[in-house]
C-alpha cells in the first residue's frame, strides 16, 4: 500500500483504522522560527492575518513533515471578540505570546452576549480565514487541527483568575452558573471551527490540572461541563489538560472524548495501566526542554520513551516554542516515524 | 490569666485562623494583640507566618490546592493589614531585611505565584516593590536602579515568557552585579535559572510558597535564639 496521506493518516488514526507509521502532529500550536524567518516576518505579526496564520503553519509543516496544521497560535481570540482586548507586543523584541489585558475584576462585571456575533469580531474572521486556506491547500494535504480551551480555562482568560479559584469554594453557586455560560461558549466556537471543516478539535482545558485544583473539586466543577462539551461536540475530539493529571486520568477518560492528551507530568505508563489499550493517548514530552534546551542527540531517547510508555501518538504537551533548534525538530519527526513503525496499544498498522 | 497565656492563645488563634481560611477571627486576634500591648511582630511571625507554613505542608500533602492558598493568604493580609502598621523597628532588631523588586515579566498576565512570593516578603519584614505584571523588561532595571533593592524577583508561569528573564537577568547583572536575582515561576527550573545567571528559582507557586516559607522558617528561627 502506498503512503498515506498526512490528512488520511489523521483521519484514520482517530478512527482507529490501521495506519502505515505513527503521525506527526498536536493539539497545540506548531508553528516554528524557520517558517516565520522564511516568510520575513515578526512573529508578532502572525496572529492577526488569515493568510500569514494559514501560511507559517503549512510552511512548519513542510519544512520538517508534520502531518497537520494547528490554527490559531494564541488564547486570546475569544476573549478580544468578547470585548476583552488584546496584546499582541508587536514592538516586543523575541517571541512574546498575545495576552489578555482587561479581564473581568469580578462575577459582577461578567457580561456576555446574547448571540454569536462575537463569532466575526475581532481576530476571529482571520481564524476562520486560516482553516479554509489550510484545508484547501494542496488539494486537503495536511490535516487541520482545531482547538478552543475548556469551560474553566476560558473563564480564567476572561475574569481575574484569582477570583475564579476563591469563587470556587467561597462564591460557589455563580462560579458555577458562569461556568455553565463558558462551556455553552466552549460549544458554540468549537461548533463553529467544525462547520469550517477542522479534522480534529481539541479542547484544552489547561488551567485544571491537580496543581490548582483538588480532584474532588475536578469531579464536581469541571467534569460535568466538559461531559456536556463533548457531547455536543462531533468527533474526533481530544481532551487535552497539562500539568499534573496522574489523579485525574480515569475521570478526564469518563467525559466523552475520543482521546486524551497528558503532558511530561503525567505517568503515562500507569495511566495506559488505568485505562487500558483501547483508549487513544496523547503524549507526552516537554516541547521546551526537548526542542529548545537539548542537544539534537537526546531527543531520539525522549520520544522513544513516550512511545515505550504507551503512548498512540507522540504529542508535544503544549504549544512547541517557536524559537526552536531545526536540528533538534528534525531528530523528534525522525524517531516518531523510526518508533512509530509497529501498532500502538489502540492504533494499528497496515504493514 | 498571664500575658504568657494570652500570648499563646492569640498565636493559636492567628494561626488557626489563617489556616482555616477565616479572615474575621484573624481579624479579631490582631485587635487583640495591639489591645493587649503584645509584640506584634511576634505575633505575625509566629502567629500568622506559622500558620502559613502549616498551608505549606498542607499543599504540599495535597490537603490543601490553589484555592485554599489564596483563601489562607487572604486571611493572612487581613491580620497584616492590621499588625503591620505597629511593628517597631526594635521589634525587627538586627533580623535581615531589605527591598524586593518583584513583577511578572512581559507577555505574562499570571500573577498568583508572584503574589503569594509578594506576602512571604512582605511578612518577612522586606519592603516589596510590586510592579505587577506584564511588565516591561526594562522596567526591572530602573527599578532595581531607584530602589536600589538588594533582591529582584521575577515570576513566569509560561514557557513563552521565561526567555524575557534572561535577558533581565544580563541588564540587572551588568548594571549591578551584587543584585540577587529570583526566578519562580511553573517552566523555571534550577538548570534554566543558572542558564540565566539567577541567583535562586522557585518551580511553582506551591514551590515558591516552600522556598519562601523556608526563609521565613529561617528567620523565625533566628528571632527565636
Amino acid at each position: 500500500m502506498t503512503a498515506l496521506t498526512p490528512r488520511e493518516r489523521i483521519r484514520r488514526f482517530f478512527q482507529r483504522e490501521p495506519i502505515d507509521v505513527m503521525p506527526v502532529f498536536s493539539g497545540m500550536g506548531m508553528v516554528t522560527i524557520q517558517a516565520i524567518e522564511e516568510m520575513g516576518i515578526r512573529f508578532a505579526k502572525v496572529h492577526s492575518s488569515g493568510g500569514l496564520l494559514a501560511r507559517s503553519a503549512i510552511t512548519s509543516a513542510e519544512i520538517f513533515g508534520f502531518d497537520a496544521v494547528i490554527v490559531p497560535y494564541d488564547m486570546c481570540t475569544v476573549p478580544e471578540a468578547l470585548g476583552r482586548g488584546v496584546s499582541l507586543y508587536e514592538g516586543a523584541e523575541g517571541i512574546l505570546y498575545p495576552t489578555v489585558p482587561s479581564k473581568w475584576k469580578s462575577l459582577d462585571e461578567v457580561s456576555l452576549p446574547k448571540d454569536t456575533t462575537y463569532l466575526s469580531k475581532g481576530r476571529m474572521p482571520a481564524v476562520d480565514e486560516a482553516i479554509r486556506i489550510a484545508k484547501a491547500y494542496e488539494n486537503g494535504r495536511y490535516a487541520v487541527g482545531g482547538w478552543v480551551l475548556g469551560p474553566f480555562t476560558m473563564a480564567g482568560q476572561l475574569i481575574e483568575l484569582d477570583v475564579l479559584l476563591k469563587g470556587v469554594k467561597k462564591d460557589k453557586e455563580r462560579v458555577e452558573e458562569f461556568l455553565g455560560k463558558m462551556t455553552d461558549l466552549v460549544i458554540e466556537v468549537g461548533k463553529h471551527y467544525q462547520r469550517l471543516g477542522v479534522d480534529y478539535m481539541n479542547i484544552r482545558e489547561m488551567g485544571s490540572g491537580t496543581d490548582l485544583l483538588s480532584p474532588r473539586m475536578w469531579k464536581s466543577l469541571i467534569q460535568p461541563n466538559l461531559k456536556k462539551v463533548f457531547s455536543e461536540l462531533s468527533s474526533p475530539k481530544i481532551l487535552h489538560i497539562c500539568g499534573s493529571t496522574d489523579l485525574i486520568i480515569e475521570m478526564m477518560n469518563e467525559c466523552g472524548a475520543d482521546a486524551i492528551s497528558v503532558d511530561q507530568k503525567n505517568n503515562v505508563a500507569e495511566s495506559r495501566k488505568k485505562l487500558g489499550g483501547d483508549v487513544i493517548i496523547l503524549g507526552n514530552f516537554d516541547p521546551y526542554g526537548t526542542l529548545v534546551k537539548m542537544e539534537a542527540q537526546q531527543v531520539e531517547g525522549v520520544i522513544k520513551k513516550c512511545i515505550e510508555s504507551g503512548v498512540d501518538a507522540v504529542w508535544p504537551g503544549c504549544d512547541l516554542w517557536p524559537d526552536l533548534k531545526a536540528d533538534n525538530v528534525r531528530a523528534y519527526v525522525e524517531a516518531v516515524r523510526r518508533y512509530g513503525e509497529a501498532a500502538t496499544p489502540a492504533v494499528g498498522r497496515t504493514k | 490569666m498571664g500575658n504568657s497565656e494570652i500570648r499563646e492563645r492569640l498565636l493559636k488563634e492567628l494561626n488557626e485562623g489563617v489556616v482555616e481560611y477565616d479572615e474575621e477571627r484573624v481579624k479579631k486576634a490582631a485587635l487583640e494583640v495591639l489591645d493587649k500591648g503584645l509584640n506584634v511582630y511576634d505575633a505575625v511571625m509566629n502567629g500568622l507566618a506559622a500558620g502559613m507554613e502549616k498551608v505549606g505542608e498542607l499543599y504540599d500533602q495535597q490537603e490543601y490546592f490553589v484555592p485554599e492558598l489564596l483563601m489562607c493568604a487572604d486571611a493572612l493580609y487581613a491580620g497584616l493589614d492590621i499588625l503591620k502598621p505597629h511593628i517597631r523597628l526594635e521589634d525587627l532588631g538586627d533580623k535581615p531585611k531589605g527591598q524586593v523588586v518583584i513583577g511578572t515579566v512581559q507577555g505574562d498576565v499570571h500573577d498568583i505565584g508572584k503574589n503569594i512570593i509578594k506576602m512571604m516578603f512582605e511578612v518577612a519584614g522586606f519592603t516589596v516593590h510590586d510592579l505587577g505584571r506584564d511588565v516591561p523588561l526594562e522596567k526591572f532595571v530602573e527599578e532595581q536602579l531607584r530602589t536600589d533593592a538588594e533582591i529582584v524577583a521575577l515570576s513566569a508561569m509560561m514557557t513563552t515568557t521565561m526567555m524575557g528573564m534572561k535577558k533581565v537577568v544580563e541588564m540587572i547583572k551588568e548594571r549591578n552585579p551584587n543584585v540577587a536575582i529570583m526566578l519562580g515561576g511553573a517552566p523555571v527550573t534550577r538548570d534554566t535559572a543558572d542558564l540565566f545567571g539567577a541567583d535562586g528559582y522557585a518551580e511553582s507557586a506551591g514551590n515558591a510558597v516552600q522556598e519562601a516559607i523556608k526563609m521565613i522558617g529561617r528567620l523565625r528561627e533566628m528571632q527565636n535564639r
